[in-house]
């Protein structure tokens, strides 16, 4: 019997320096998917993806700007969405963080492939050419990826006391497992860096050429996405989605207006609940496996973190869950070798 | 094979097969206003309710769920789901499996597969009960749980209608629901047999009929039968046709178009004119009452066929097929999908954690609440105000209903959520004239004058606590609180621990009680057993024996409903009310002038009241017997020598045990004077608990006699007095009588 599974998909910030040559050294048998993907981008006077993947050298002002990074990711995502070997496994919903959303869309088919790559390219270059202010990463989990009360107390009073000095607009913008992500206005993002305290050697810090996503500051990009974009893009999911409230959209009791007046509306300015997202799929769907796409490996840690947070199968820390990874991997990470490896039926060069 | 089989093996078989039940009714979803995803949305909830109905059986069958009554043929409730707003507040009955699966669908983030699995197993991960029991309940839907069993959730759904009502004209209320709310309250033909259901519609009409809000939408839902008895053709038709002050509207609860078009008229007519309406739904009950319920013993199998053949979830079917929305083959794959997934869900369900220990079962009983802050009391200048006319009241020494009701004059202007509710409590003042004058301070909207039906009025008081207020209820005499007694003791007092403390109803209940009273006789009026509060966990009774007692532990129960959101019992010895002296006439030591809040020594939860210091004798008592037994001592010390201090226990429920115990030690007997009967009582608990934490003194019982209380001086032939007391005393203390 096909396992069960629940797709993620990810979102900004997952193509990075181990990730170049992605999609040549995964996808080599894609060639006229990528190729097509190519073609659209050469008729926006955009750089390829394909030239992006193999250049030779990894550069944050190219590889992580939103016009470019966001069809990069949604070309290596949807690359190992078609890689996964569907004899072995039965997609029972599909969800995404952030702009992997845009890619969950596509992935069910409420968007066709072409039609999802034009949502992903417009928001991303949107984004990048439109956009203000910037996020910051922030920890509520102690090592162990356990809830820390005190940190989150402090994180909270914080916030509160930053958003009472003027000019400085700080919101919630992905609750990330584990982790909290922040949009705020330039001011805010330099105060956050400066007033919370240092946590684990790396954080706060901001997150590269990333605006204030799914905040009230990028609320003016709803109606330049909905003038580009039209509502009958939108068809019916051909799998349920899990969307950033935690909404499932099932397929034959999905309204596409409504489909498209959330994505373009409440998930483009207001908090994209990634956690609540894990919580409904494990919950809902009680799936045997969780798949989350590549390219990278930075959304595992957060589901994990969710699964703690849930004591879901009985994780309930860092440790247990790395053991059940070593031994029967829970989360299958597309992103890691050794975990693509359970999920596809093809992998490497041709 | 048991007949949820057969219904789930018929279902995909007749779809296959195009073999649909008939109906007279032909609406299509555009005019009922559902576009086609909305019928599709609706007829997932639908399968989804009757999987878990079928999956709860098989887990049962492993020994692994154990709650079988369903919602199979009820699934057109699906249609209530979602027409009645998340801020409708909805007290449903426990065949509301649809409804609530497509409630929780307006708010994203809900997990109602996993939820109601997690209930089914009796798992502590249950969001509502934490595994307490099966119920359908949620804090972020607004829902509150219960049992339902027995219609007790009637009267509570028809005062937080009031509630609605009262908080559109007490603006200073934080109200839980919005103005425009219309309160939803389902249960079955059988269930509207029963007292409580007939009382709160009564209530319900009654109210509307005058002209005030009560905007609730009664749910009917008619199966025809009530276990194995069956509910005579038309017997809620005729019932509720023509009910004063109460639309009713009929539709069929097997078309889930025609539901969802009666549903959104009745809504809308309730939302606009809030009045109440009765929609009288017909259901089917399919695979009987419960898993265990063999209905072959009573219906033939021909009857039990024909019912089957109208499962709601085949009308839905042939609707989605005959307006194009799905194929016949699609039913059948979402049918079988949802089958699928909802077993992998059960799965992980039942491996869930269960309550393990006694104290986690019992921590949502009354949990200790630190968030809901104190309310200080009002400026002087309010109070002025308020008092002007009572200010001779206010200068001399008052007996103990006034002095209850000038406390209460207080504490509604401290808590402007306060609402005094009762028959006769406005001009009248109440039974005893407590609430004199209240009405004309704080207006009819504080001051509600109900009718004369405890169950009414104990459920109004549940429901304005679940819309935001403080109620203060009065009941007329403690006899008159027995019919009503299960809106406490199987509805208020359980609310918190049956949603892991997340809804409570804090609140004040007053009762006039006890015996003694010289004028007017009788068991109906002077009964004198509260044994129905004392084993109801959480509950408090408290039970002040004098005016000025009753101030302070008034204040002090009014704040344990507020802070800590308790259900607390004021039980107000009648025979008192009225009296100024103790051991003279004139003496007027039995009178207090009024202490403003603030002022005097305030009376903590718990705390007893002790007069002496002699150690001869500790009588411990309460309330007339307090009374009684301080005139006792004086005669012991006069005429024999012998010191007692007496204690008026005034906390009833809990007994602070600590504290009896430490004072009662110290002395070489002990006496309890416990004026109610022999059997049962507060005094046979206080000897157990003397016996049970080794206090070796000898100790001896006055009570009364295990009857009711006649009419006229024959009263005092079965009631403790100063003399059976001073006898008791000096048998206790080995002392010889002349």
């Amino acid at each position: 019997m096909r396992a069960k599974a629940v797709v993620v998909c990810p979102g900004r910030g997952t193509y990075g320096q181990a990730e170049l040559g992605y999609l040549q050294k995964h996808h080599a048998d894609k060639v006229e998917f990528i190729a097509g993907i190519d073609r659209y981008r050469e008729r926006q006077g955009q750089t390829t993806v394909s030239a992006l993947d193999q250049m030779s050298s990894f550069k944050p002002s190219m590889h992580t700007t939103g016009d470019n990074a966001s069809a990069l990711i949604y070309a290596c995502a949807i690359a190992d969405f078609q890689s996964i070997d569907q004899e072995k496994f039965d997609i029972v919903a599909i969800t995404g963080n952030s702009m992997g959303w845009y890619i969950a869309l596509a992935c069910a088919d409420a968007l066709r492939r072409e039609t999802a790559l034009q949502v992903v390219n417009t928001m991303g270059t949107l984004m990048h050419n439109e956009a203000i202010g910037g996020q910051v990463v922030y920890p509520l989990v102690n090592e162990q990826w356990q809830n820390d009360p005190a940190l989150q107390a402090n994180v909270s009073k914080t916030i509160e006391g930053l958003n009472k000095q003027p000019d400085v607009e700080i919101y919630t913008s992905i609750n990330l497992g584990g982790m909290l992500l922040l949009a705020a206005n330039a001011r805010g993002v330099k105060l956050l860096l400066k007033h919370l305290p240092p946590q684990q050697n790396r954080y706060p810090f901001a997150l590269p050429n990333h605006a204030a996503f799914h905040s009230p500051l990028v609320q003016p990009l709803s109606a330049r996405a909905k003038s580009l974009l039209p509502a009958a893009l939108f068809t019916q999911p051909d799998v349920p989605l899990i969307d950033g409230r935690g909404k499932i959209w099932q397929p034959c009791a999905t309204d596409p207006d409504a489909l498209y007046e959330y994505t373009f509306e409440h998930q483009v300015h207001h908090t994209y609940d990634f956690s609540k997202a894990i919580e409904v799929a494990v919950k809902e769907f009680a799936a045997d496996r969780l798949i989350i796409l590549g390219p990278g490996t930075t959304l595992a840690p957060p589901t994990a973190q969710v699964l703690i947070q849930q004591l879901w199968l009985g994780f309930s820390s860092r440790a247990c869950f790395v053991q059940r990874q070593a031994d029967d991997p829970f989360v299958l990470s597309m992103g890691r070798d050794e975990q693509r490896e359970h999920v596809t039926k093809y992998s490497g060069s041709p | 094979m048991n007949r949820a089989e057969i219904l789930h093996a018929n279902f995909i078989s007749r779809v296959q097969a195009s073999d649909f039940p008939e109906t007279a009714i032909a609406l299509r979803p555009a005019e009922v206003g559902l576009s086609d995803a909305e019928v599709a949305d609706l007829f997932e909830s639908q399968l989804m309710s009757r999987h878990l109905d079928l999956v709860s059986r098989r887990l049962s069958a492993r020994g692994e769920s154990f709650y079988t009554i369903g919602s199979t043929g009820h699934e057109g409730n699906a249609a209530f789901g979602k027409a009645f707003r998340i801020t409708d507040m909805a007290f449903l009955h426990y065949r509301s499996c649809a409804f609530m699966t497509q409630r929780s669908k307006q708010l994203p983030g809900q997990t109602p597969l996993y939820d109601t699995l997690l209930s089914f197993s009796a798992s502590s991960d249950d969001p509502i009960a934490g595994g307490r029991h099966k119920v359908f309940g949620s804090k972020s839907l607004l829902v509150p749980p219960q049992t339902s069993t027995i219609a007790s959730h009637l009267p509570k759904a028809m005062g937080a209608a009031h509630a609605v009502g009262l908080a559109a004209k007490l603006r200073q209320v934080k109200a839980t629901m919005p103005r425009d709310s219309v309160v939803v309250c389902n249960f079955g033909d059988a269930s509207a047999n029963h007292s409580t259901a007939q009382g709160a519609i009564n209530t319900a009409g009654w109210t509307a009929y005058q002209g005030l809000p009560m905007p609730i939408v009664f749910i009917c839902e008619d199966n025809g039968i009530g276990i194995s008895t069956q509910t005579p053709p038309g017997w809620i038709k005729a019932c509720f046709e023509n009910r004063a002050g109460i639309k009713y509207v009929a539709c069929d609860g097997l078309n889930i178009l025609d539901t969802y078009k009666a549903a959104v008229e009745v809504l809308a007519y309730t939302r606009k004119t809030r009045k109440p309406v009765f929609l009288h739904c017909r259901m089917l009950r399919l695979a009987g009452h419960a898993g265990s319920d063999v209905e072959t013993t009573y219906l033939s199998r021909e009857q039990l066929e024909t019912s089957e053949a109208q499962d709601p979830l085949l009308h839905t079917a042939r609707i989605l097929v005959e307006n194009n929305i799905l194929s016949a083959t699609q039913v059948c794959s979402l049918y079988s999908e949802l089958e699928e997934r909802i077993a992998r869900i059960a799965e992980i369900a039942i491996a869930r954690p269960k309550l393990m220990t006694a104290a986690a079962v019992m921590a949502s009983i009354s949990p200790l609440r630190n968030v809901i802050r104190p309310v200080l009391a009002v400026a002087e200048a309010a109070r002025t105000e308020t008092f002007a006319a009572d200010q001779r009241l206010l200068e001399k020494p008052q007996h103990m209903a006034r002095l209850i009701g000038l406390a209460l004059a207080d504490i509604m202007l401290q808590y402007s959520n306060a609402v005094i509710c009762g028959e006769d409590v406005g001009k009248k003042g109440g039974v005893y004239g407590v609430t004199n004058g209240l009405i004309e301070k704080f207006g009819r909207a504080r001051v509600v004058n109900t009718l004369l039906d405890e169950q009414s009025i104990l459920g109004l008081a549940i429901g304005l606590a679940h819309n935001g207020f403080l109620p203060i209820p009065e009941i007329q005499f403690l006899a008159y609180v027995h019919n009503a007694e299960d809106q406490i003791r199987g509805e208020a007092a359980t609310l918190s621990f049956f949603s892991s403390g997340q809804f409570a109803n804090g609140m004040v209940i007053r009762i006039a009680g006890l015996a003694y009273q010289k004028g007017f006789g009788g068991h109906f009026h002077n009964d004198n057993s509260f044994n129905v509060f004392r084993d109801i966990p959480g509950l408090i009774v408290a039970c002040p024996s004098n005016g000025r007692d009753a101030v302070q532990m008034l204040r002090a129960c009014v704040a344990l409903a507020h802070e800590q959101q308790r259900v607390v019992i004021f039980l107000e010895p009648i025979a008192l009310y009225m009296t100024r002296d103790l051991y003279l006439p004139d003496d007027g030591l039995w009178a207090a002038t009024y202490a403003a809040p603030g002022v005097g020594s305030a009376i903590e939860f718990g705390e007893a009241g002790v007069t002496g210091e002699g150690e001869d004798l500790c009588i411990l008592t309460y309330a007339n017997g307090y009374y009684l037994s301080l005139k006792a001592a004086r005669s012991l010390e006069e005429q024999y020598g012998k010191l007692c201090r007496v204690v008026d226990l005034r906390w009833l429920l809990p007994l602070n045990e600590d504290t009896i115990v430490a004072i009662t030690s110290e002395c070489k007997s002990i006496l309890i004077v416990d004026e109610c009967r022999r059997t049962g009582s507060v005094g046979e608990q206080l000897m157990t608990l003397l016996v049970e934490r080794g206090v070796t003194a000898p100790a001896a019982r006055v009570t009364a006699e295990n009857s009711f209380i006649p009419l006229a001086a024959a009263a005092n032939l079965l009631l403790p007095g100063v003399d059976s007391i001073v006898a008791a005393a000096l048998a206790v203390m080995a002392v010889e009588q002349p």
